[in-house]
């Protein structure tokens, strides 16, 4: 079964003369794992602000459903979420507010002013910040007011309560102890997840430093300096590999 | 011989050679008819009337006031949040709509508050006579816009990236929209839109002096007849309900989790809403628009405003300005630097306070009495005016700042002026000058209310051309009114900007 979700067409993206993005040709079909695995400064989070729409690239096509975003609706596009490496919370809002923001796409007006006033139902944006192994006491403090671990679960489970079925995370797994990463790991993967009704499998990619995490994965892809250097199954991972991008 | 070193201390103290100009045409023009009535004037200060009629005067008048100022306050910090939020760079990446429409509005936004509320005011008069809802709208009308100013201005600094995060959840526009601005609002809201409700008030006290009725026209009247013990007694009202409101603004604590409070603000905000549209719909269709018969009457009438004559009234208007900056700049520094001592300070804040309640038009013609009418005492009345109000800010801050640098210096054996000018005050100077970047813009659409008064200016003009029906010359005033004001709003913006 190859149902190509997300395509890149021989993308570059240039800033200021220099080209961050080098030709990338990429396919995430429906189902995959993907680690992204690169050096800081690589073109992880360039990629993935192609991949959502956020970053128009300068040369190159970007497919999902086989289409452009501008032939997408809204309701298509918001079938992608991100998890951004810079989180991107809102920092006035509670914790919990922000999380209720991830439900915007399937709501009305109504629920996005409920939600300032404080007057929502926070239900499932506490189920889902307990799933994030968040304490009832973050769930009505400010963005501001929590430690790096916490606002990194905050920004997660606003990308989980979406329901979306294509995940891109940016180093999710930063400022969280390892047995947190565990934890997140099989809720961004859907490992632990026996019960799970929706109808079309959880596709990700994840863009991560940590190889020892790699195990969940079915594909590994290599970036450098913009240009991919390797797309493989992860069972073909050799020590070559990942000679050539760190 | 040692040069003169440009700083932003120097800079502070440099435009009080203002008066000298000023000063040489004020003592030309001194005369003496007036000193027992100035006398009368101070003296009946210590003595106002009081007694069961002026009471319910006082009361019902300040009703007035109260409710003119507070409609006008709640629809233009509505209207001013609106029309923020479509001046804004966030509306218009939310909505995808073309830079130019930002562009547009924001000029539009720029020429509407580029002209006094008193203008406005007294244009509308005009048209349709004197009404308790012309005060409102005169004073909404550039209060919107100056309002929409400082929302916007706090819009444009959302985090770009948080406003990315929320356009790639892909909720409906007005949702994403909502939810980036409603903090920028709000927190706007408790800093500053609590604030304009003085303003409001003063505002309508300035109208009142021009006819539209409250405390004002009470002012006016018993300034006419030369009544000062009544005169004051409206004047202490006035400042009893003008220290009032600032105690309610200190006070209010919004608490924004509060579900009740916040259903009544999200009621009162929908109200003010509706209610101003169908007003507004009422106004329009209401009116036969008796003194403006046609739009064509506008061509038709012929101008006896020869191009000299123009030019030399833009140029009094200007020239004002500059007078009047300068000494709102140089004087609170000057005067506060000299007289550095605690009792002369109680003086000082005292006086101060007195410039700011006493509204312009009194203040010039109460220097009227032993001066003839010209620019200078024009520039000397609205710079006494707008230096009480910089004095406040210099004060505040003087006192809230750090004191070691100034200790420290006058343990050094340095003599206490120049300690408190190179300890404390060189050390605001900057800020304060900034501050004084932003009055200055304050100051030239204020010029059209001492124009009309001292017959200097723009304003004057204003005045003449509308009580003989001359429409052209009205519109003609207007746009170089409006000229002004934008040319100094642009150079007063670079000047902040290279100070902040
Ligand atoms: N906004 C930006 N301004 C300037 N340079 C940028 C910007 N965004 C990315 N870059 C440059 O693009 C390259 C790739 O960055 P990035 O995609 O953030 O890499 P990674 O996520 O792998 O660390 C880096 O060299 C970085 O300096
Ligand atoms: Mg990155």
């Amino acid at each position: 079964m190859n149902n190509t979700l997300l395509e890149l067409k021989n993308i570059s993206y240039k800033y200021k003369n220099n080209l961050i993005l080098n030709k990338v040709n990429l396919k995430i079909n429906s189902g995959e794992k993907i680690a992204l695995l690169g050096k800081s400064g690589s073109g992880k989070t360039t990629l993935i602000s192609v991949l959502n729409g956020t970053i128009k690239p300068t040369h190159g096509e970007v497919k999902l459903f086989s289409k452009s975003f501008e032939e997408l609706d809204r309701k298509q596009k918001s079938k992608i979420t991100t998890i951004w490496q810079d989180l991107r919370l809102i920092e006035d809002l509670s914790a919990e507010q922000n999380v209720n923001c991830g439900l915007l796409a399937e709501n009305n007006f109504y629920f996005a002013f409920k939600n300032l006033l404080n007057i929502s139902s926070f239900k499932k944006a506490h189920k889902y910040m307990q799933l994030c192994r968040l304490h009832n006491s973050v769930y009505d403090k400010k963005i501001g007011k929590l430690s790096g671990g916490q606002k990194q679960r905050v920004a997660i489970a606003r990308s989980l309560i979406q329901g979306s079925n294509i995940l891109l995370a940016d180093e999710p797994f930063n400022n969280l102890d390892p047995k947190l990463i565990t934890t997140i790991k099989n809720l961004l993967l859907e490992n632990g997840d026996k019960n799970n009704t929706k109808k079309s499998p959880k596709t990700a990619l994840v863009a991560l430093h940590r190889l020892d995490l790699l195990n969940d994965f079915d594909k590994v892809i290599g970036i450098r300096d913009g240009k991919i250097f390797f797309n493989i199954k992860r069972n073909n991972l050799k020590k070559l590999h990942l000679d050539k991008i760190y | 011989m040692n040069k003169l070193k440009l700083n932003y201390t120097s800079l502070s103290f440099l435009p009080i050679l203002v008066c000298i100009p000023l000063g040489y045409q004020l003592i030309n023009n001194i005369h003496f008819g007036g000193f027992k009535l100035f006398q009368e004037f101070l003296i009946s200060a210590f003595n106002p009337k009081i007694d069961n009629e002026i009471i319910i005067t006082v009361i019902k008048r300040l009703n007035e006031t109260i409710l003119i100022g507070f409609f006008s306050w709640l629809v233009s910090i509505i209207f001013g949040a609106i029309f923020g939020i479509i001046s804004s760079n966030i509306f218009y990446k939310i909505f995808n709509i073309p830079n130019f429409f930002y562009r547009i509005i924001r000029v539009f936004l720029t020429i509407i508050r580029s002209i006094h509320e008193v203008v406005w005011g007294i244009i509308l008069m005009q048209i349709y006579g004197i009404n308790f809802s012309i005060g409102i709208i005169a004073i909404c009308i550039p209060y919107i816009s100056l309002n929409s100013k400082v929302f916007a201005e706090q819009l444009e600094t959302i985090d770009y990236k948080s406003f990315e995060s929320i356009n790639q959840i892909n909720a409906p526009k007005f949702s994403s929209l909502l939810t980036i601005v409603w903090n920028p609002i709000i927190n706007t809201f408790k800093n500053f839109g609590l604030y304009r409700l003085e303003c409001s008030i003063r505002s309508t006290v300035i109208l009142g002096l021009f006819g539209i009725g409250g405390i004002g026209t009470s002012i006016f009247l018993s300034f006419q007849t030369l009544n000062f013990r009544e005169l004051w007694t409206y004047l202490w009202s006035l400042a009893i309900l003008i220290i009032l409101s600032g105690l309610i603004f200190k006070k209010i604590k919004f608490n924004t989790t509060n579900k009740i409070l916040s259903i009544f603000f999200i009621a009162v905000f929908f109200i003010t809403i509706l209610f101003s549209f169908s007003y507004f719909l009422y106004f329009i269709f209401n009116n036969n628009f008796e003194n403006f018969n046609s739009i064509s009457s506008l061509f038709k009438s012929s101008s006896d405003l020869g191009l000299f004559d123009f030019l030399k009234i833009i140029l009094e208007t200007i020239i004002l300005s500059l007078l009047s900056t300068g000494i709102a700049i140089s004087l609170p520094p000057l005067v506060i630097g000299i007289f550095n001592n605690n009792s002369s300070k109680i003086f000082i804040k005292i006086f101060a306070f007195l410039l700011r309640l006493i509204p312009t038009p009194v203040i010039l013609l109460t220097l009227l009495t032993f001066n003839n009418p010209s620019l200078s005492l024009a520039a000397l009345t609205l710079g006494l005016h707008n230096a009480g109000i910089t004095s406040k800010l210099l004060f505040t801050n003087l006192e809230t700042q750090d004191r070691r640098n100034y200790i420290a210096m006058k343990s050094l054996g340095i003599s206490k002026k120049t300690s408190w000018l190179l300890g404390l005050f060189s050390q605001q100077a900057k800020s304060y000058l900034a501050y004084c970047a932003y009055r200055s813009d304050i100051i030239i659409r204020e010029t059209a209310i001492v124009g009309v008064i001292g017959s200097v200016g723009l304003g004057w003009q204003l005045q003449e051309s509308l009580s003989s029906f001359a429409w052209q010359e009205v519109t003609i005033v207007l746009i170089a009114y409006s000229s002004i004001a934008i040319v100094g709003e642009l150079i007063n913006g670079k000047i902040k900007n290279s100070l902040t």
